[in-house]
């Protein structure tokens, strides 16, 4: 990356001339015709530079094109000064690398393996390069504070993110395997998509007025749990079981009895729905020994 | 449907025959003397034990010479003389009578091939018919009858299963009900979500020898 950038540099101030006395060097140019525009390309880094952002977005399937590519771009112009030309033997600071780190691993989402694998490589890479230190690789110190941020601005509640970050971060000593790393990140990510979930769950449950009837909210969670708790993981049909248990008909069956209950109507707020659906989450995360 | 069956393996489970007595094969006589004519007929009595009742599930022989076969069974009836129903009619065992084929195989037959329902049988008649004069003797071997399977196959079922749908359909859910299948919907992500973290388990470990807070030292190392 470095290299392509002093070669822009170079190339920059050409066009800038073109409009006065580049008159003749323009000629010439396209005189020599296609030839050169591809050579251009190839010198400025522009080939290698689409090539990869194409196979980013490939590998990302955004569903926005638009703005991944922008951000990517971005992202790209401003680490491109710190990290590259003279400064290539000062590594980039911690703020930085954990920035970059951090932007590599919400490229694509964990559904897409082999980008996000892919993505995981290269920030686990990004913060083991380390200059000063001897021994490259990731210290329990990074790999938490990358967790924490990873979930940081999340709708996660916040004690069930401190609750799930005590299962799976590092002591600031420990040295991070990638597979821990990975595990650790994937499951920040999963706890995001899970939050989000509970979320549009509740907003279900409320039926758009007001807060959600409390016996309702505490038997799709009980269904929920029941569903998690009771298979065993090893037999394939349990999957059978929990696609059985969490249909339409015992749901609405669930809530149904629990509606009949009592006819006392306590609401339950969003905020303690998403911390018990959360936690059941967090309860099936294994933690890291 | 019937044919070559092995003996040892009827529809492919181990399972007991029941326990029966059958009688030798009479032939029918007509006339007496030295010679009597042979019309080709002949019947095999089977009882169960100590005049018991069985359910049939199924018929195992093995065919000697007998071209036709027809089974008549008597039933335990609550009043009234027992009477005899046929529930199999001239089924034929050899495609020719005349000629070897189908002569010495085995046989299954099955209680959806009765005419009739063969529950609480008390006992059960064959009638052999052979036509052709070319066999003098024939018979039918290695007679056994099979109950119902014990077994019934809704017990290894989980209560789940065999409620796909459930017995108890709400007559009125209630009215303020959220929509069960957007819950569903959500409920059931949640749930791949979770299984997710479960499948793609890390299989390093930090590998962490502390008890307390304190090391072994001798346990320390660089990796």
């Amino acid at each position: 990356m470095a290299a392509y950038e002093k070669r822009r540099a170079a190339a920059a101030p050409a066009p800038a001339a073109g409009s006065g006395l580049g008159e003749s060097a323009r000629a010439g140019a396209a005189a020599r015709g296609l030839g050169t525009e591809a050579e251009f390309l190839l010198q400025a880094g522009v080939t290698a530079m689409v090539r990869e952002a194409l196979l980013k977005v490939l590998e990302a399937r955004p569903e926005e094109p638009v703005a991944f590519l922008a951000d990517y771009f971005e992202k790209l112009v401003l680490s491109s000064p710190g990290a590259g030309g003279e400064a290539a033997a000062e590594p980039p600071g911690l703020p930085q690398r954990l920035a970059r780190a951090l932007w590599y691993v919400r490229l694509a989402h964990h559904s897409h393996r082999t980008a996000f694998n892919n993505n995981m490589g290269m920030a686990y890479e990004c913060l083991s390069a380390s200059g000063r230190r001897k021994r490259p690789g990731v210290d329990g110190r990074l790999y938490s504070e990358l967790l924490r941020r990873i979930c940081r601005p999340g709708a996660a509640p916040e004690d069930v993110v401190a609750a799930l970050l005590r299962k799976i971060q590092c002591r600031d000593h420990e040295a991070v395997p990638f597979d821990v790393f990975r595990y650790g990140v994937l499951t920040c990510f999963v706890l995001l998509e899970f939050t989000a979930k509970a979320g549009t769950l509740y907003d279900v449950l409320d039926g758009g007025s007001g807060p959600a009837d409390k016996r309702v909210c505490q038997a799709v969670l009980c269904t929920l749990e029941d569903a998690l708790g009771a298979s065993d993981f090893s037999v394939p049909i349990r999957y059978l079981e929990a696609g059985s248990k969490l249909g339409p008909d015992c749901l609405a069956l669930a809530m149904d009895r629990a509606l009949q209950e009592r006819k006392l109507s306590v609401a339950m707020s969003r905020e303690e729905f998403l911390k018990k659906a959360t936690a059941l989450f967090v309860a099936k995360v294994k933690p890291i020994d | 449907m019937s044919g070559a069956a092995g003996p040892g393996a009827p529809g492919g489970t181990a399972r007991a025959p029941l326990p029966c007595a059958a009688r030798a094969a009479a032939a029918l006589q007509l006339g007496g003397g030295a010679d009597p004519a042979r019309p080709g007929v002949a019947v095999i009595d089977l009882r169960f034990p100590r005049g018991g009742a069985a359910d049939l599930q199924e018929i195992v022989f093995r065919n000697f010479y007998t071209a036709f076969l027809s089974v008549r069974v008597q039933r335990a009836s609550a009043e009234g003389p027992r009477k005899w129903v046929t529930c199999l009619r001239d089924y034929r065992l050899m495609p020719s009578p005349h000629t070897e084929e189908g002569s010495q195989d085995y046989f299954s037959l099955f209680r959806h091939q009765m005419l009739c329902d063969v529950d609480q049988v008390t006992a059960v008649r064959f009638i052999l018919r052979q036509p052709s004069p070319v066999w003098l003797h024939f018979t039918i071997e290695e007679l056994q009858i099979y109950p119902p399977s014990q077994k019934s196959p809704q017990k290894d079922f989980p209560s789940w299963l065999s409620q796909l749908t459930p017995p108890e359909q709400p007559a009125n859910l209630h009215g303020e009900l959220p929509d069960p299948e957007k819950v569903s919907t959500e409920v059931q992500q949640m749930w791949v979500l979770t299984e997710v973290i479960r499948a793609r388990q890390a299989a390093a470990r930090i590998g962490r020898f502390d008890v307390d807070g304190c090391y072994d030292i001798n346990l320390l190392s660089y990796t």
